[in-house]
């Protein structure tokens, strides 16, 4: 069927057949009783898995990482030769010289995974790391493609990444590791060679304590895991069968790792006693940890789907890991530990603690809601249906749909279109100033530890997004005009300023709170720091307060001054209002500021205000000891913030409640009445005029003329007049007593009729149409 | 900034104003009910924002916040009831609605603010997190969310009820959703409970509780101060998923944007008609085109302003009037569509229009848009109405009444439609039809 109808169309029941060989036909559920012994096989595998990695675990102790992995892949290859006559060279296809680099790679790769996975492991203890490594490859992908793309599947797939995450969250943040606390005082211990000594230093670099160091470590390493298992897909297929790449890799990374293990050997002596008694231990680690697991991993993804494997596989593993966790070092499982020469030391390392049982839970939660197949089925298209009968659907439109821009090009050009226009660069420019400002202070504050400047980089953070939001109003308010939008994007401008406000007044009102409390109880402050800081920010909103003034006094000029908003400027237009404001104001682009870079100026003033505050406040503090001028300075920052927002939110809301623009208020009066005197007209109603956005005043009117009147004549007539009154966005209904019949022949009911004869009577009798305004 | 200036002179007669306004509202009976609870919220609140600072808890606060826009939502109920009492004033010429609409873009912007704050503080918290005393939270809590659910359940606050039924689903919704219905897929009785919409304000303020127990236990049991920080963040999210789509949906209707339902009702009308660049002959009846536009866009479209274009009347007013500017705009997606006329007559009789029987139809010219295109607004006289989902086909005048002219008179819950719903068709529609612009 496919073949019939092409590459991206299929027909229904053949899509649903994806997943494992084994797989039905449908999305029914296949009997589980074919599938039963392979359930219980591969639950077995991971509960001997847990035991093999805990089993690691305490040869570690004992064995160098290096070291220990040599024999790891040693007898691994050994045994794939001896045991299992998979007879890589004889059999099969020849290998070329090609397809060997790229099997050295995929060792190379292969051992530094390992190398990660098995230091982790040291750092975090085997059962964070069976928690954290032991994920299929399926849930980890459809977890990435939940966070990097938008199609990620509904949902439940969200709500599995949120499990996985939080489950991370909690191993880090809430898991209290004694052990390894005790470990984090003394980081440069016991280290054997330089490569644990660099991972060393890499994880005290971060600044993280050495088991969460393992955390970040093994996540890390399980995303290197899985891009690992799916670029090595086609390498396994071209040399014939993942088992055959498997033992070559593992002989060429043992032939890697064979002379460092000899210089390790020679120059570092042995921690171990006797080899002989680690022979036990050993096996048992290989057996279970690498060679059973492989096996029986790869007969089960081919006997079952590969969602089911994983959902059974990870629920013994996580569950096995916790029950060892706390049983490990206890008596009962003595049998199980082949390497019991630490015998009945209560041992306080890595041991459950409640933050690991949250985040084991959500690991089994998320594993099992991200490994459950996807029904992409409803996502395609339904584009008809075959001769036989068949539904067929479309699921290429996605990708094609999806084709993103690359990044590089798509913030070039983004930038472009900031740095096109004046208002938005010089938010942009700003923006980075700040941005960087508050980076400095952050850097700083990391560096000297100091938490005041961390909590005001904070701070600044917090007052950036103001500017992010501005920005955006910004470059919006310049998109075209589309059908939802439909007069342009113009009123963002008037939105975005009004969120503004009412930030600041969210600002203010907390500013406020915050003084009045410290107004009552004044702390004892320390004030050392404050001044470079608070000065470095004034000079970073002085500038800010330039650039924005200039370009405010920059639009009055050019408008001549005629906006209602005139009262906040310092330019020579003050008194425009009163005296030329109307003459001058037709053509040109409206009121001088708009509301969105108002909101910006507002919120760039507050905080050289606060600024201030805090240099004077200072000042006072150190000279005179004054402690309560520190709230007093706050308390009348936030009411000057507060009485700085009132006129732009009030002028913002009378925009956004359609308000007759007052400074068109005296014009349109006139031309109303010019309107009037129109020959041929008989009335108007419904004159609505508004201001949409900084540059366009809308305004729809109904006109009622006697019937030997042309149209479009009066049409003409009236748009010329509320142009002139500085209309330029206008809609004219024509009508004459034909549209009143018209429409009562259209529409009979009792209340229309009524209110239609009412226009009419109007029309007749009501020749001098006074319309009061 | 000369800001002292906006109360130099209007300061008394403001409250003055205020003062009258409110005396209005409060003649109301129904607002009785809404000030009690107002003043019931504003102490809880106090109490509240008391326990806060003693527990020195954030997710508290973050949970007061909540209380806070239950205040704002009041308010808002109250302006809706002051809306309805007001006229339209001249300076105001389409009358208040918009203020309720304004109130819930204010009060839903103000709320995600609100989080944005707790976002920040409780990044500054991750820093150094200070002890938390579990002495007041759970008592907090309680008192919060049965204030809350109290205020929720027994006030209809119809601008509310009405943003959260027509606005997007917010995460939490969503999430709720998958998780009863995968729940009524094992227990079939409950799909009565939990399949419908859940109301987002009920769902925001249980969660937010459970959120808090979690932390008053965790705390009781172990001392983990950071579960309160990370509540805190979780209530704050959920207040972002809760309000933004909410104010989003109020915000178009602010930005005059033409409402999504009559957009589809529009295409509806493209659809059944078939695009085509059509202009209106000098000889067609101007008038009769006019009511027939109007006619189909009443029902849609409350406040209905339409302009009609003549091909042969623009082209020498391109060479002279002010006109000219106007028509210029005009780009070729915005034309209006026109019905097939074969048919009109015989599929829909009943509904043409009295006088037309009697006149031709109006000429138009197909697909010929000329050299420069004038696109015209225009619909033919066929009057079928026109997938209004209430009736189709055959309709006598008296039943298309019902749809749209009677509006008005259909009650509470249509009026509110009316205002929120309305304005933006009135403001955005119209001129989308009545005049064409890019």
């Amino acid at each position: 069927m496919e073949e019939k109808y092409g590459g991206d169309v299929l027909a229904g029941p053949v899509f649903f057949c994806g997943g494992g060989g084994g797989g039905g036909l449908g999305p029914v559920d296949v009997p589980s009783a074919r599938f039963s012994k392979y359930i219980v096989l591969l639950c077995f595998t991971k509960f001997l898995k847990a035991v093999g990695l805990f089993e690691s675990y305490d040869l570690l102790k004992a064995v160098h990482i290096v070291q220990f992995i040599f024999i790891l892949k040693f007898f691994f290859v050994t045994a794939f030769f001896m045991v299992l006559f998979q007879k890589p060279f004889s059999s099969g296809k020849s290998i070329t010289k090609h397809q060997w680099i790229k099997i050295f790679k995929h060792a190379v790769a292969g051992c530094i995974i390992s190398l990660l996975w098995f230091f982790g492991l040291t750092l975090c203890g085997p059962l964070r790391t069976l928690l954290l490594f032991e994920h299929s490859d399926i849930v980890v992908i459809s977890l990435l493609s939940v966070l990097f793309t938008s199609s990620g599947g509904g949902p439940a797939k969200t709500r599995g990444a949120a499990f996985f995450i939080i489950a991370v969250i909690c191993l880090l943040l809430f898991d209290n590791d004694d052990l390894m606390a005790k470990m984090a005082e003394h980081p440069e211990g016991h280290h054997d060679s330089a490569l644990t000594h660099m991972l060393y230093t890499a994880i005290a670099f971060l600044g993280v304590a050495d088991h969460k160091g393992g955390v970040l470590l093994l996540v890390l390493a399980l995303c290197c895991k899985v891009g690992f298992h799916t670029a090595s897909r086609k390498l396994s297929i071209d040399v014939g069968g993942s088992k055959r790449l498997q033992a070559l890799s593992h002989l060429v990374s043992v032939l890697l790792l064979c002379p460092w293990v000899i210089v390790l050997s020679v120059t570092t002596e042995s921690k171990v006693e006797s080899w002989f008694s680690l022979i036990m231990p050993f096996t048992t680690v290989i057996f279970f940890v690498m060679i059973l697991d492989f096996y029986v991993d790869s007969i089960c993804s081919v006997k079952m789907e590969v969602s089911k494997c994983a959902r059974y596989g990870s629920f013994p593993i996580f569950i096995s890991a916790l029950l060892f966790g706390n049983f490990w070092t206890h008596p009962i499982t003595d049998q199980l530990r082949a390497m019991n020469k630490a015998a009945h030391q209560e041992s306080t390392e890595h041991v459950l603690s409640g933050g690991v049982v949250v985040s084991a839970i959500f690991f089994i939660l998320s594993a099992n809601i991200l490994s459950s197949p996807s029904k992409r089925g409803q996502k395609g298209t339904l584009i008809g249906y075959s001769p036989e009968g068949t539904p067929l659907y479309n699921f290429m439109g996605d990708a094609f749909q999806h084709s993103s821009q690359s990044i590089p090009r798509f913030i070039k050009e983004s930038l472009k279109q900031i740095l096109e226009e004046n208002d938005s660069r010089q938010i942009f420019y700003f923006l980075c100033l700040n941005l960087l400002f508050t980076f400095v202070e952050l850097f700083y504050g990391v560096l000297t530890n100091s938490l005041g400047l961390i909590s005001d980089g904070f701070h600044m953070l917090f007052d950036c997004s103001a500017l992010v939001m501005g920005l955006f109003a910004a470059l919006m308010s310049r998109w075209k005009a589309t059908r939802i939008f439909s007069y342009g994007y113009g009123r963002i401008e008037i939105l975005s300023g009004f969120i503004n406000g009412l930030f600041l007044m969210v600002i203010a009102f907390f500013v406020f709170m915050e003084s009045v409390a410290r107004l009552i109880d004044p702390p004892e402050l320390d004030t050392h720091m404050l001044t470079p800081v608070s000065v470095g920010g004034l000079i970073v909103n002085l500038i800010g307060i330039c650039a924005f003034s200039h370009a405010h006094n920059h639009n009055h000029g050019a408008s001549q001054g005629s906006c209602h908003s005139s009262d906040h400027s310092h330019s020579h237009h003050m008194h425009g209002h009163s005296d030329h404001g109307h003459g001058h104001s037709h053509g040109s682009a409206g009121r001088g500021m708009n509301a969105n870079m108002r909101g910006v100026f507002l919120h760039v003033l507050a905080d050289t205000l606060g600024s201030i505050g805090v240099i004077v406040s200072t000042v006072l503090i150190e000279q005179f000891g004054w402690f309560i001028a520190d709230p007093l300075c706050s308390l009348f920052i936030a009411v000057l913030i507060f009485l700085s927002v009132v006129p732009l939110i009030k002028d913002a809301c009378q925009v956004l409640l359609l308000r007759l623009p007052p400074e068109y208020e005296k014009e349109l009066h006139v031309a109303l009445e010019k309107i009037q005197k129109i020959e041929g007209l008989i009335s108007y109603r419904d004159p609505h005029f508004w201001r949409h956005s900084a540059s366009v005043v809308a305004g729809t009117i109904h006109i009622q003329v006697t019937s030997d009147v042309l149209e479009q004549r009066i049409v003409q007539q009236v748009t010329g007049i509320l142009k002139d009154a500085g209309v330029n966005n206008l809609t004219v209904q024509v009508e004459k007593e034909a549209y009143f019949q018209h429409m009562s022949g259209l529409s009979t009911g009792f209340h229309d009729v009524l209110a239609i004869t009412k226009q009419m009577e109007s029309m007749k009798y009501y020749k001098d149409g006074t319309y009061i305004m | 900034m000369g800001t002292i200036h906006l109360f130099r002179k209007p300061q008394r007669s403001f409250f003055g104003k205020l003062l009258q306004e409110f005396r209005l509202v409060a003649a109301d009976r129904r607002s009785w009910k809404i000030l009690l609870f107002g003043a019931i919220n504003l102490t809880c609140t106090g109490f509240l924002l008391m326990w806060c600072s003693s527990t020195n808890s954030i997710a508290l606060t973050a949970y007061t916040y909540l209380t806070i826009f239950d205040l704002f939502s009041l308010m808002t109920c109250l302006i809706s009831y002051w809306v309805m009492m007001r006229k339209p004033s001249p300076v105001y010429s389409f009358g208040f609605e918009r203020l309720e609409v304004l109130a819930v873009f204010a009060s839903t912007v103000l709320a995600q603010l609100g989080a944005l704050f707790i976002l920040k503080e409780s990044a500054e918290r991750f820093l150094e997190q200070p002890e938390i005393h579990t002495g007041r939270l759970l008592v907090g809590t309680f008192v919060a969310l049965s204030f809350n659910l109290f205020t929720m359940l027994s006030i209809r606050n119809k601008p509310f009820a009405y943003v959260s039924e027509a606005a997007s689903t917010s995460w939490l919704q969503e999430h709720v959703a998958d998780l009863s219905r995968s729940l009524c897929g094992i227990i079939p009785g409950l799909s009565s409970i939990f399949l419908p919409r859940m109301n987002p304000f009920v769902l925001i303020d249980l969660a937010g509780a459970f959120a808090l127990c979690i932390t008053y236990m965790l705390i009781e049991i172990n001392n983990f101060f950071a579960v309160d920080t990370a509540s805190a963040i979780a209530i704050a999210l959920m207040t972002f998923g809760t309000m933004y789509p909410m104010s989003v949906y109020s915000g178009k209707v602010l930005l005059q944007t033409t409402p999504p339902h009559v957009i589809g009702q529009l295409d509806k009308l493209i659809r059944e008609a078939g695009s085509v660049h059509v202009r209106i002959r000098r000889d067609a009846n101007e008038q009769m085109v006019l009511a027939h536009v109007t006619n189909r866009l009443y029902t849609l479209v409350s406040t209905l302003t339409v302009q009609i274009f003549k091909d042969d009347w623009i082209r020498p007013a391109l060479l002279s009037g002010p006109v000219a500017a106007n028509v210029l705009n005009f780009s070729d997606h915005h034309i209006i569509p026109m019905p097939p006329l074969k048919g009109t007559d015989d599929s829909n009789p009943v509904t043409s229009t009295p006088a037309k029987p009697s006149s031709p139809p109006p000429e138009f010219s197909f697909n010929t848009p000329g050299k420069n295109v004038n696109p015209v607004i225009l619909l033919n006289t066929q009057t079928r109405p026109y997938g209004l989902g209430l009736s189709h086909g055959h309709t006598p005048y008296s039943s298309m009444l019902n749809q749209g002219l009677g509006v008005p008179g259909i009650g509470a819950t249509q009026g509110l439609r009316t205002g929120l719903t309305n304005m933006p068709s009135r403001y955005g529609t119209h001129n989308r039809i009545g005049q064409p612009r890019p």
